[in-house]
């Protein structure tokens, strides 16, 4: 009798429902690349539109084509699954088209304005004209930093006290400001202006009004559109120290505002530098307040408080259907630096949130 | 007898538990987040009572006829403003703009959380947070330059199927034709485009409502429907979709409040006429409100700006009931929320 062979078999390296058959997977992929092939043989051969093409060829063969295979690898299951990866899988790349088409667009011809100067210039001997070489949006900026720094100044401390009031009290009056903060969030960007001219700048008090328009005046327009945005995540950022750091800190004899100042606050520090950047992205390019409440300007005006001033959104507004290329060269340039700003201040809260709160992401 | 007396004798005075703050330094604490919370309070009826003051004239003078008329004269002695085809227009976009917008969202939100690899969905979900992020006006100025005409061109092949009679097939979409007969010279400003624009603005916003109660359903409830022999496919219309369909809602509510306030964006693709424009989606007219308000505002008379507030004020009411409603709808889809 030969020996019993006992050596052990190799362990399976996947689990079994993560072995695929290499026939489905040519299958599947051939289900839509077949289409594809055919719809852009049909478009050069018969010349006929490519959205039609996708659409009424591309599209039809494809569900065709996966709902048999789907039929052959599974049987009946495999149907419906078929129809719903296609439509998942178009309607998601539909989304990405548009979302890269933006930003494509806006970084591709915004560089075509991009130079030195264009940061470092203002408008004043520039005509519809005057070539890129000259000119820029150096006195937006400036406008745009000094009236957004002034709304953050005041609004970044009350969006943290009411996302405080929300999670840290117990306050009669939370949901109803829950509510209410939410329902600001939804406030059209121009009715915030729009209420800001009755207060501020039409004659409601005197014959006047109380003042002309102005940077500051803008600024206080920013307020309520910022102002949900900040105490949202703020809430968030606070709601996710856990309970037991705070009562920890009772149970010691703390007094609330101690165990807030010296345990809660430096928990959901990052989280509050978040809510402050993601406020002032969500303001950055706001327009339609801005045109309402301040007058914009060519020069460079270093006071918010009074004369006209010019900002990155009211700039890229005076030049956007102008008809001269050199113009729309300069708004596509000023949606760039906007773009850029966004993106900055985006990574920044990623990075400055990123620290603390992966660790308590989940919760039920 | 004189030991039990004793004993009551040391029986201390009952404590008062205070659950109201006390010292000086809580109670500053909590009054001052008290009266910061407040301002939610005051900013949402100072809106209301600037806005109405300064468009009482104007409701005074034109009656209901300023909701429901469509004429809009600013020539002294003549002062007609009605917001009829704005207010109908704000709605009709917004429509268009849900039907365009929905399906992509709930698409984008079932692929990053159920289909794709780690690494996509998270670039995915940063592509879309950044798109939410994305100022109006930027996006008006990419809709004015790069959409329009792509779109524009879709409209020409649509506006192909108003009347189509090829041998046996026969039939009329009316809301493709103009509303005149004419044949239109071009495709741009109409509300298809206006439309487009709104569901780009509102698909992150669905998106992520969306994705993120996905993302907190019970895995389990999934598993075993898996388990009981469920295919994806019935899983997402049987088990996902009921489960996530309150949450689902609110986040189309949102995104509606959004789109009834986009101002810059539609501002810019939309030819503003003050005409009613029912459903003619291809012709090129439409109307706005927020849009009517920076169109008019620059030389406004004095009246005419009366009459924008009383526009603002009607969008702000609007758009207060539908934020208020997906509020609602939204906390109680997500019970977490609430401590």
């Amino acid at each position: 009798m030969s020996q019993l062979d006992l050596t052990a078999l190799p362990r399976p390296t996947k689990q079994p429902w993560q072995v695929r058959n290499p026939r489905n997977t040519w299958l599947v992929a051939g289900a839509s690349v077949v289409p594809m092939f055919l719809a852009v043989v049909i478009t050069l051969l018969t010349n006929i539109d490519a959205t039609l093409a996708t659409l009424l060829v591309f599209l039809p063969l494809q569900l065709i084509a996966s709902i048999g295979v789907g039929q052959f690898i599974f049987g009946k299951k495999g149907r419906g699954d078929a129809i719903l990866v296609i439509f998942t899988v178009f309607f998601s790349t539909l989304v990405g088209v548009l979302l890269v088409s933006v930003m494509f667009s806006v970084v591709v011809d915004g560089l075509k304005a991009m130079s030195p100067q264009f940061f470092g210039q203002n408008n004043h001997y520039i005509s519809s004209t005057t070539s890129l070489e000259y000119g820029g949006v150096g006195h937006a900026i400036l406008g745009t930093v000094l009236i957004v720094g002034l709304t953050t100044l005041f609004t970044i401390p009350l969006g943290i006290l009411i996302a405080i009031y929300l999670t840290e009290t117990r306050g009669r009056m939370r949901p109803t400001v829950r509510t209410l903060v939410q329902a600001i969030s939804g406030l059209p960007s121009v009715v915030s202006g729009l209420f800001i001219y009755a207060f501020l700048i039409a004659p409601s008090f005197s014959a006047h009004g109380l003042t002309q328009q102005a940077g500051w005046v803008g600024s206080i327009a920013l307020f309520p559109l910022m102002l949900p945005t900040v105490a949202r995540i703020a809430e968030e950022a606070l709601r996710l120290v856990p309970q037991e750091l705070r009562n920890g800190a009772y149970a010691l004899g703390a007094p609330a505002f101690k165990a807030f100042w010296q345990v809660t606050l430096p928990a959901a520090k990052s989280g509050l530098i978040t809510a402050a950047l993601l406020g002032v992205a969500r303001i950055i390019g706001e327009t339609a307040p801005l045109i309402l409440t301040t007058a914009p300007s060519n020069d460079t005006n270093l006071n918010p408080f009074v004369g006209q001033i010019a900002t990155l959104p009211t700039y890229l507004y005076g030049y956007i259907n102008q008809v001269q290329a050199t113009s729309q060269q300069r708004a596509w340039g000023a949606a760039l630096v906007i773009l850029i700003l966004v993106f900055v201040l985006f990574t920044l809260a990623r990075v400055l949130g990123s620290a603390k709160s992966t660790k308590a992401k989940k919760r039920k | 007898m004189s030991d039990i007396q004793d004993v009551t004798a040391e029986v201390p005075a009952r404590r008062q538990l205070r659950t109201k703050p006390f010292s000086l330094a809580d109670r500053l604490f909590y009054g001052i987040t008290k009266s910061a919370s407040s301002i939610s309070v005051i900013l949402v009826a100072a809106i209301l009572l600037f806005l109405l003051s300064q468009s009482f004239a104007t409701f005074q003078t034109q009656g209901f006829d300023f909701i429901t008329g469509s004429q809009w004269n600013n020539a002294k002695g003549h002062e007609v403003f009605q917001i009829g085809p704005m207010l109908w227009g704000s709605v009709l976009i917004s429509i268009l703009g849900i039907i365009g917008g929905v399906p992509m969202a709930i698409a984008a939100a079932y692929f990053i959380e159920f289909m794709a690899p780690k690494p996509i969905a998270k670039v995915a979900t940063v592509l879309v947070d950044l798109l939410a992020a994305m100022p109006s006006i930027v996006i008006g100025l990419w809709g004015l330059y790069v959409l329009t005409p792509v779109v524009a061109h879709w409209g020409s092949l649509l506006y192909g199927l108003h009347h189509v009679s090829m041998g046996p097939v026969n039939f009329d979409i009316p809301i493709f034709a103009m509303s005149d007969g004419s044949v239109p010279s071009t495709f741009s400003g109409s509300p298809f485009i206006a439309g487009w624009i709104v569901a780009v603005m509102i698909v992150p916003i669905i998106t992520s409502v969306t994705r993120e109660i996905f993302s907190q359903m019970d895995r389990d409830l999934i598993n075993s429907a898996l388990a009981l022999g469920g295919s994806r496919s019935s899983v997402f219309m049987r088990v996902i979709l009921p489960t996530a369909s309150g949450g689902v809602t609110g986040g189309v509510l949102l995104g509606l409040g959004r789109a009834l306030g986009e101002t810059v964006a539609i501002f810019y693709v939309l030819n503003l006429v003050s005409d009613i424009n029912w459903f003619n989606i291809l012709q090129s007219k439409g109307g706005s409100v927020a849009s009517l308000v920076l169109q008019k505002f620059g030389e406004g008379t004095p009246n005419e700006i009366k009459a924008l507030m009383a526009a603002g004020l009607v969008l702000f009411v609007l758009t207060l009931l539908v934020n208020w409603l997906a509020a609602v709808i939204v906390n109680r889809a997500q019970p977490w929320r609430k401590i």
